[in-house]
């Protein structure tokens, strides 16, 4: 098991993208939807907090939407580079 | 027994206690049998482990060490002993809870009614379709994640990451409420997935356990016994899939999360 925390190999152009990211991929539809959730609970809790219901309610809630399509964003663009460049070998 | 009945009863838990201090006692020896089982067999296999020519069993756990190790490798970018063993219980762990799905949806809690000698007796043996598995496992990934943000990064470190991440220090309050956001989903996205997805399944082989069950009437059992077979035997194959994947997203999670815990540029 004590391979497992060799320092990390930056992937070449070509190579396939690595497993555990493509199936972290599988799970972005609910890491989106919890940041959405956990926004309303946030904004629940604040609101309970300040009295200012419906405010940050609605507040959190657009920003974990935000947060959200941020995150998915960032998970997704972890596999553009690899493909992009696998595109432009066969070009050449 | 009604429709609605049958699949109340098998959805509700054997418990003690009322409100916050109900114990799911099905929930907790089931879970806690799993775990011993997974102590048992690779303490077992610890002894008789060879180093020249291995057994069948011993390549098959070789294989899982190896597949752990390599997700490990890819998506953990520090250093800690602790990560490859705590991903590698987790999978099985999470695996074995799962597991219980494919057990006839009747047969356990049949056989705990016989023993305890009333009919109504329930009994739940699915731990991952009850929320309250789910949800302690995520916080306890989720203390685990604060534990190593303040040990990396300082206390200083981790009040920073709440103050100037994701927007920069011109949006402070903007920040720290988006911060909060995004922790508070960490355990959230863990649990829910895990939970809504075992419950869902089981609900199904509920369904598919009625096809039998209820409809079949006199010669019409000639149609529904074999539709009910061939079914259940789809959505376990299907479903042994499904198993598989969460608990191996559950384990990616988990290492990604500590990941992140451990980088101090996030």
């Amino acid at each position: 098991m004590s391979d497992s925390n060799k320092e990390p190999q930056k992937p070449k152009p070509g190579d396939a993208p690595k497993p555990a990211v493509n199936f972290l991929l599988m799970s972005a539809g609910s890491i989106f939807t919890s940041m959405i959730v956990a926004g309303f609970l946030v904004g629940y809790a604040l609101d309970q907090l300040f009295e200012t219901t419906p405010i940050f309610l609605l507040l959190c809630g657009l920003l974990g939407f935000i947060g959200g399509t941020q995150k998915v964003m960032r998970l997704s663009s972890k596999l553009d580079p690899v493909v992009e460049e696998k595109k432009d070998d066969q070009k050449s | 027994m009604g429709t609605v009945e049958y699949i109340q009863h098998h959805l509700t838990n054997n418990h003690i206690g009322e409100g916050f201090w109900t114990f799911n006692l099905d929930t907790i020896v089931v879970s806690l049998l799993l775990g011993a089982l997974i102590v048992f067999v690779a303490a077992r296999l610890g002894k008789q482990i060879e180093a020249g020519t291995p057994g069948g069993f011993q390549n098959f756990v070789e294989s899982i060490l190896e597949f752990v190790s390599t997700n490990v490798r890819d998506a953990f970018p520090g250093h800690n002993p602790l990560i490859a063993p705590l991903a590698l219980t987790i999978f099985l762990w999470v695996w074995l809870m799962n597991f219980m799905d494919l057990i006839p949806v009747d047969l356990l809690p049949y056989l705990y009614q016989l023993i305890t000698g009333d009919p109504h007796a329930h009994l739940k043996v699915v731990p991952t379709t009850d929320l309250n598995t789910t949800l302690a496992m995520a916080f306890s990934v989720f203390a685990l994640i604060v534990f190593y943000n303040i040990k990396i990064k300082g206390v200083g470190g981790f009040i920073k990451m709440f103050l100037f991440h994701p927007f920069g220090k011109f949006f402070v309050p903007v920040n720290i409420v988006m911060t909060l956001i995004e922790e508070v989903s960490k355990p959230l996205s863990l649990a829910l997935r895990l939970f809504g997805n075992m419950f869902a399944g089981e609900l199904v082989f509920l369904l598919i356990a009625l096809i039998g069950g209820t409809l079949a009437v006199g010669a019409a059992a000639l149609f529904w016994a074999p539709l009910q077979v061939l079914l259940d035997l789809g959505w376990l194959i299907f479903h042994l899939l499904v198993i598989t994947l969460q608990a191996f997203i559950f384990m990616v999670l988990t290492i990604v999360y500590l990941g992140m815990a451990h980088d101090e540029g996030h």
